[in-house]
């Protein structure tokens, strides 16, 4: 009885071990082999936002964006994320607001034409991931934790992710209100982002 | 002056409800003139809300005033009023009504049909009644704003009929609708 206890306590150690070595940052030459890369199916993929307009709230989204994931659920370490949005391509389902937003007080697509969300860390947590990365809009750069969800499956033989989640931020951190678009009574500082993409992978 | 109406007046809920929607229907009109000439930014979406929020805020006195008139004795039209003027009358007072309902009801669906939900000064956001749809957004634009210029005529036609009433037929018409004024003593106890 005690020895087969110490043999389970050795095994386990050993296990532990091993589960560290492994998770442990390797050289980078040996980790590309083992995540995975992957690539948005933008037909399937979508990244939204909300927020308040004169009280009620309002959605919107983006029609074009590129997403990169390297991803490796047991390789965290050598995973990253990063997303380019395509800022011109905002639809809120109203082309006078859209055109608005597109003015240079709010997105001013014409000097900003791209956001970007940067994440060369990815952790683990209970309810499943988060990229800890950098937004950047309008050219201001911002620290983002974004929580999400992956699973990954078979289809047709090849491999596939399905990723969501959803995060906030305040327009205001980006300079999304330049002058009387500052004020915060009719449009809300704070925008929730949903995504639910699928990515392919390469 | 009694809470309810009596055959004699208007009582104090029938008056508030009349001149605060007279208010709300003047402030309406402002704010419609004010936000026609702005172009699109934070202030005009502000007087937008503002207009949105006191548009739906007479439709709820309307409907109010309403409920409270059929369950409330009437102060009769006067007797002194030939057939076709108490016709004139009812159609005026009929018009107006539907049109504190109908203004509102174009308004709400309008923004439905725009996509932009109603929100009730921020405290609650009212349900959409029609998904969103371009053409009908525009047909509802017109509308209301035809809509509304009626209600404002109909609205000077029922002013004009008052201070007819009072100054040149000299009856109580108006005065039963006036806080702070006793009713002219003639005929007592009807």
């Amino acid at each position: 009885m005690r020895r087969a206890g110490h043999a389970a306590l050795g095994a386990m150690l050993l296990a532990t071990v091993a589960t560290h070595t492994l998770s442990a940052p390797l050289p980078t030459a040996a980790t590309t082999a083992t995540v995975t890369h992957y690539v948005l199916d933008p037909a399937k993929s979508s990244l939204e936002f909300n927020f308040s307009q004169a009280g009620a709230q309002n959605k919107g989204r983006f029609r074009r964006f590129t997403t990169a994931l390297d991803f490796a659920a047991d390789q965290l370490a050598a995973s990253h994320l990063e997303v380019t949005v395509d800022m011109t391509s905002v639809d809120t389902g109203d082309q006078e607001r859209d055109d608005t937003l597109k003015d240079a007080d709010l997105f001013g697509v014409k000097k900003f034409a791209q956001a970007r969300f940067a994440a060369a860390q990815i952790v683990k947590t209970p309810g499943g991931y988060e990229a800890v990365g950098r937004l950047t809009i309008r050219d201001i750069t911002r620290d983002l934790r974004v929580p999400f969800t992956l699973r990954t499956a078979t289809e047709q033989g090849a491999g596939v992710a399905y990723m969501s989640g959803k995060t906030s931020l305040r327009r205001l951190d980006f300079g999304v209100g330049q002058g009387d678009w500052k004020a915060t009574d009719q449009v809300g500082n704070d925008v929730g982002v949903s995504f639910a993409l699928r990515l392919t992978a390469r | 002056m009694a809470i309810r109406n009596t055959t004699q007046r208007w009582g104090a809920l029938a008056q508030l409800l009349h001149w605060l929607i007279v208010l709300f229907i003047i402030a309406q009109f402002t704010l419609a003139t004010m936000f026609d000439d702005l172009p699109a930014g934070p202030r005009k979406l502000a007087l937008l809300a503002r207009h949105k929020s006191i548009g739906i805020t007479i439709l709820m006195l309307a409907a109010v005033r309403l409920a409270w008139r059929w369950t409330n004795p009437k102060p009769p039209l006067p007797d002194t009023l030939k057939p076709y003027e108490r016709s004139l009358a009812r159609i005026t007072h009929a018009l107006l009504y539907a049109l504190l309902f109908a203004v509102p009801l174009a308004g709400w669906t309008m923004s439905s049909a725009r996509g932009f939900p109603v929100s009730w000064f921020g405290f609650f956001t009212l349900p959409d009644l029609v998904p969103k749809n371009k053409a009908l957004y525009e047909m509802l634009l017109t509308t209301h704003g035809v809509l509304a210029w009626t209600l404002g005529v109909v609205a000077i036609v029922h002013l004009l009929a008052a201070l007819k009433h009072h100054f040149v037929l000299k009856d109580d018409v108006l005065r039963r609708m006036l806080p702070f004024t006793a009713p002219k003593a003639q005929g007592s106890g009807r």
